[in-house]
């Protein structure tokens, strides 16, 4: 029978990495952009970095979250430089500090949602078991992903909700809040409830080892990725250490 | 195989007494048994306790024997039980760890340690015997319910354990997925495995129960043959508190004056270059209660959400009397229950719920809304209730209200009763008639006869997008209906 168990390798879909060099690349790129410095030898890193994310998020076809990942950025970027002269400097220190510190955090966040969106939880799993990683830390991880969707799907239910009561315009934002937050608290706490009772009747607690039917391992693409991020990772920490 | 002696069990923090009383049960290797009984008899609390949850899972006050499969419940870990017990819940969206199909129905056996090839041989039987080879590498947030709960199925399947317990696996499913699990169930019996079924409908499993027992306030109430329980009386399965499987009979069926009526003039809408509904002309009286049904895909939420105006991307006119009305004034004027009524509760009692938006009163006339309104649905008595502290139905009605109090003139339920025994089955029917005496227009989109018999007088059946049939109870129509739902 025809199925991705029966893959050796990364598939497309995984985008031929590995889930540990996805995540390792989600460090990379995280650390560049909140602990360095525009000085040295990241002047020219810091841009290739916010253009990676980019990248992937082009190959995995989702051209959507690409160019809202481009206009986020270049409004974080461009915005604040543009309007900082004209603004009184309480509110820059609160607002235009903030968006401008959009820039730095938006590339890691568009990685983490490409490591999101191309692993699966059983993969990650398998990557997870490889490194040796106990139990009590991967499961509520890997829970995680299982939940992005589900917290999508609830949202949406309860915006469709609002919208039928007509309750929760912008004019009222802490109202509008708690209308979304409470039910989507109680339906999640039910669906993780309800989750962990079918996760632990089919044996996820068991003391054994698990086997894997993921295709998970190292390739070519993975070792370069990997090369890459470990020299910019040392980079940034001879940087941090002597400053270059 | 299982053999259950004087089992008491209380749950943790509970106002209500013993869950289960001296329970006494003894099941043969190879039976399929029915668990039935009013919502809160006990039948769940007992499938928890064949399957481990109640010692494991939930803390409570448990005394008593349970004996599966040779293994005294309390003294093996749940993990061991995972190979003797596989468990099937109610729903479908809740019970699935991973996100596609093929790495679910293995998720079980990686979690056994079983070898690489093993597991392989295994996926490759459970795939083909429940003929899912269709559903294969696929998201399983994009399946509908019921091939959600056929994965399920195959993921404990995978683990061959010698004993099934389906904790009311249907009350999610349409008509089409309800026969698949049968097929499903009957293929276990043939294999020889035990099967445990707590279940409100019943009529689906009539030629696939061996044994019933019934369940009432945590005891059993009795323990009979399924040869002998479906010969029941209609009016003796109502006194238990169970669905009846009896003929469909719709016993509402007021005229209402044709002069007012909604119609719909060439609605659709499209999605990801798919049609999902193209309806050309189309008129309802108003006031009608009208049953949406159709299997599963058919379009029936989506002909909902357009008329209340959800969808902002739907073309077409809807028409008042004669008078055009736009997306955004039907959404001021629709209201619609969710199946999921956790959705739209959003405030800290259930008074502030029922008037939350209506703005436009003195506080005098609001209290007397308010009151007209409680007394209506019947819930004044838990005027300063949290509505998360209620019972389902009573949530539902809390809903509603919140519906009156807007002045909503058109009123939609999504699988108002699914999973609902028939005294609640019978209060939502009840609402509904109370709402059809204030002339509001209802839509009830269901996959349950017997509400369908209780409360509507109108009906349209979906296929594909389509509009096939609809119209109100003619001897054709009514006999159409009837095979539809057929189940036995």
């Amino acid at each position: 029978m025809d199925t991705i168990l029966r893959n050796t390798k990364a598939s497309s879909r995984q985008l031929y990495l590995d889930p540990r060099t996805k995540i390792l690349l989600c460090i990379t790129v995280s650390t560049v952009m909140l602990a360095m410095d525009n000085t040295g030898i990241f002047v020219y890193i810091i841009p290739v970095m916010t253009i990676v994310p980019l990248i992937f998020l082009a190959i995995i076809k989702s051209p959507m979250m690409a160019v809202y990942y481009g206009i986020l950025y270049l409004v974080a970027f461009f915005v604040p430089k543009m309007i900082v002269a004209y603004l009184p400097q309480a509110v820059n220190l609160l607002f235009t500090g903030v968006l401008a510190t959009m820039t730095r955090l938006i590339p890691g966040m568009s990685m983490f949602y490409f490591l999101i969106a191309t692993t699966s939880v059983s993969e990650f799993i398998a990557a997870m078991e490889r490194m040796h990683i106990p139990k009590v830390m991967t499961v509520p991880v890997s829970v995680m992903f299982r939940f992005f969707p589900t917290i999508v799907e609830e949202y949406h239910g309860i915006t469709d909700a609002m919208r039928l009561r007509n309750v929760g315009s912008f004019r009222n934002p802490m109202d509008m809040l708690e209308y979304r937050l409470v039910p989507l608290m109680i339906s999640l706490t039910a669906i993780g409830n309800d989750l962990s009772i079918s996760a632990l009747t089919r044996g996820l607690d068991a003391p054994n080892k698990r086997s894997n039917m993921c295709a998970i391992g190292f390739n070519v693409q993975d070792y370069i990725a990997i090369a890459v991020s470990v020299v910019i990772l040392i980079l940034a920490a001879l940087s941090m250490a002597f400053g270059i | 195989m299982i053999t259950t002696h004087n089992v008491n069990y209380t749950y943790e923090n509970t106002i209500e007494g013993a869950a289960l009383t001296c329970v006494t049960t003894d099941i043969a290797e190879g039976q399929v048994v029915l668990l039935c009984g009013e919502s809160g008899s006990g039948k769940t609390t007992y499938i928890k306790a064949i399957n481990g949850l109640l010692s494991h899972y939930y803390e409570g006050k448990m005394d008593g024997e349970i004996m599966v499969s040779g293994k005294d419940i309390s003294k093996v870990h749940l993990y061991e039980l995972a190979r003797d017990v596989g468990s099937v819940f109610q729903n479908p969206k809740s019970q699935f760890y991973t996100l596609m199909t093929d790495t679910e129905i293995v998720f079980g056996c990686e979690n056994m340690g079983f070898t690489h090839d093993d597991i392989l041989k295994r996926f490759d039987k459970v795939v083909k015997a429940f003929k899912i080879e269709d559903l294969l590498g696929k998201n399983l947030y994009n399946l509908s319910g019921g091939e959600k709960q056929k994965v399920a199925c195959a993921s404990v399947g995978a683990l061959m354990p010698k004993i099934f317990v389906l904790d009311e696996p249907s009350s999610n499913l349409d008509i089409k997925s309800i026969h698949e699990l049968r097929d499903i169930i009957k293929i276990w019996k043939k294999n020889g495995k035990t099967i445990l079924i707590a279940e409100h409908r019943l009529n689906w499993l009539k030629y696939v129960a061996d044994r019933v027992i019934c369940f009432e306030d945590g005891k059993i109430k009795f323990d009979t043959t399924a040869k002998e329980f479906f010969d029941y009386p209609v009016e003796k399965m109502h006194k238990f508190g169970l669905r009846a499987p009896e003929k469909f009979e719709p016993k509402f069926s007021t005229v209402q004056d044709g002069a007012e009526s909604i119609s719909i003039s060439k609605m659709k809408l499209t999605k990801n270059k798919e049609t999902i509904l193209d309806i050309d002309n189309f008129e309802i009286p108003k006031g009608a209660v009208v049953a949406i049904v159709g299997n599963c895909g058919a379009g029936k939420s989506t002909l909902a959400r357009c008329l209340c105006g959800l969808e902002k991307k739907a073309e077409g006119t809807v028409k008042l009397s004669g008078r055009k009305i736009t997306p955004k004034e039907r959404i001021k004027k629709s209201y619609m229950v969710m199946q999921d009524v956790n959705h739209q509760l959003f405030t800290s009692s259930v008074e502030e719920e029922v008037m939350l938006g209506v703005t436009d009163l003195s506080e005098e006339e609001k209290e007397q809304k308010l009151s007209k309104i409680l007394e209506e649905m019947d819930i004044s008595k838990y005027k300063e209730a949290h509505p998360m502290s209620l019972s389902g139905g009573q949530k539902q009605r809390v809903a509603i209200a919140g519906a009156l109090a807007c002045n909503k003139d058109v009123i939609f339920y999504d699988e108002p009763t699914s999973g609902l025994d028939y005294r609640h089955m019978k209060e939502v029917s009840e609402s509904i008639k109370k709402l059809n005496d204030m002339g509001k227009t209802q839509f009830i989109i269901t996959h349950d006869p017997e509400l369908v018999q209780e409360c509507c007088n109108y009906f349209i059946y979906m296929v594909d997008g389509k509009i096939e049939l609809s119209g109100s109870w003619n001897k054709e129509n009514i006999r159409f209906v009837q095979s539809f739902f057929k189940l036995d």
